[in-house]
């Protein structure tokens, strides 16, 4: 299945390069990641809880990062698998600076099988895309605050925010 | 395909579910007929550790007339729905799409509820209910509050429902004046899920010209939509098959349209125009 997008971070091409190759910010980005770990020089071991509405499951597997041009290009390689099934794809990633803004043009191959591609494969895709929103997302924010600087936290930030925004409805609701 | 372990509980009303949900927001999942959790459970797809099954709450399904709206509970089966004659008489695209869902089976367990809460992007409900501008009541710990359904579709499997809600009953404006609906869909071969699924809800003008049109549409998207570019070309028209021809392009405007093995993105954004195209012109044909 080929995926490809493109998503506009407002940040510089370095900061936003640094943010795409440092597996702390990755850790925090990647929706539903528990753990990565530096294998190698440029690979990582990772637990990923991947899933939408009440269709969850548990990934295990490596990434490697590779081709690395600073601060242009890269190719990511994945590969896990877990009690759902098992993925392998790559993505090569083109950083482009427009002023303030950098597009990330994103473009890559995944293969899905197992359980989740035979009953699932219909909705693998929107799974991808709504996946690849939330980290282009997070990543945004994340690629605003400077090198060293305390990163905003996701999971709180977007549940008070959900919960803000939830309360405002029902407040105007009540009118 | 036996499912991990879980706790069942029946409630008997909907304040007890309520409350059963409440006691585990990570872990419980509402069951209702069950035709799209049992089958991700079977899989290990999904793994509640309790399930709360209001399908046995007689109270939640119903359909019945209440000043200017119908009122359907959440748990009203598919079936139920085909088979209603007030529906048949006054609402009839609700009648026609529970009669495109799945096969007998499904009809007589699933609950229009439990589509409209799973929001499968194929599923055939959000559609007409997109079409008809339905409103949904929702009841959680904090009480009830009511989404309009364009608001209630957030993304794929994403409903507005917040953790704890539970989707209690669904709300439709009576049609009225010259008005004429349909549901146009195509199965696909093996599930029966919408490959491409045109609600069309049409009212005329004295003149037989389009006052409005409203239409949902369900496969296409990572969610259901209403195609608000096409509406709007329609509108004023004669509804001629050049008007609608000109308006059934806009239906994939601002839509990524889904790929799986069945259909291709543009085959499948093909197949979107055609059948509201003919939708548009099943309903005109039907308005008395």
């Amino acid at each position: 299945m080929k995926l490809e997008g493109t998503h506009q971070i407002e940040a510089p091409r370095e900061r936003v390069y640094q943010a795409l190759v440092d597996p702390e910010v990755l850790q925090r980005c990647i929706p539903g990641c528990e753990r990565l770990e530096r294998t190698g020089e440029n690979s990582f071991a990772a637990t990923i809880r991947a899933g939408v509405g009440s269709i969850k499951g548990v990934f295990d597997g490596n990434v490697r990062l590779e081709d690395l041009r600073e601060p242009e290009h890269f190719r990511i390689v994945v590969e896990g698998k877990g009690a759902p099934g098992f993925l392998k794809g790559f993505g090569d990633l083109n950083l482009e600076q427009e002023e303030n803004i950098t597009n990330v043009n994103y473009s890559g191959d995944l293969q899905v099988g197992g359980t989740i591609a035979s009953v699932g494969q219909r909705m693998i895709q929107g799974t991808a895309k709504m996946m690849a929103a939330q980290f282009f997302t997070s990543l945004g924010a994340e690629a605003k605050t400077g090198v060293g600087q305390i990163p905003p936290q996701h999971g709180f930030f977007r549940t008070a925010l959900r919960w803000f925004s939830g309360w405002l409805r029902r407040i105007f609701r009540k009118r | 395909m036996i499912p991990a372990q879980f706790d069942y509980q029946a409630p008997a009303t909907l304040e007890e579910a309520v409350s059963l949900l409440a006691s585990d927001l990570d872990g419980a999942k509402i069951l209702a007929g069950g035709h799209s959790l049992i089958p991700a459970m079977k899989l290990r797809l999904a793994q509640p550790q309790l399930l709360v099954d209001i399908a046995r709450i007689k109270s939640l399904a119903y359909i019945r007339e209440e000043g200017d709206r119908i009122l359907i509970g959440a748990t009203t089966t598919h079936y139920q729905l085909e088979s209603s004659d007030l529906l048949k008489r006054i609402c009839p695209l609700l009648s026609e799409c529970a009669k495109s869902i799945g096969d007998v089976q499904v009809r007589n367990k699933g609950t229009i509820g439990g589509s409209l809460a799973h929001s499968d992007p194929a599923g055939d409900w959000p559609a007409a209910i997109l079409a008809l501008g339905a409103d949904l009541v929702l009841v959680g710990p904090n009480g009830e509050r009511t989404v309009k359904a364009a608001d209630f579709f957030l993304d794929l499997l994403t409903t507005d429902l917040q953790p704890g809600e539970i989707l209690r009953e669904v709300r439709i404006q009576k049609p009225e004046g010259r008005f004429g609906e349909a549901y146009q869909k195509v199965p696909h071969p093996a599930s029966g899920f919408a490959v491409v699924g045109i609600a069309v809800h049409l009212v005329l003008n004295d003149d037989n010209s389009c006052k409005s049109a409203a239409i949902g549409v369900t496969g296409v998207g990572s969610k259901a939509y209403r195609a608000p570019a096409v509406e709007a070309a329609l509108a004023g028209t004669n509804l001629d098959d050049s008007a609608i021809a000109a308006a059934v392009k806009h239906v994939c405007d601002g839509i990524d349209p889904n790929v799986d093995l069945y259909a291709s993105s543009d085959y499948r954004c093909h197949l979107a125009e055609v059948h509201t195209r003919r939708a548009l012109q099943a309903a005109k044909a039907r308005v008395q």
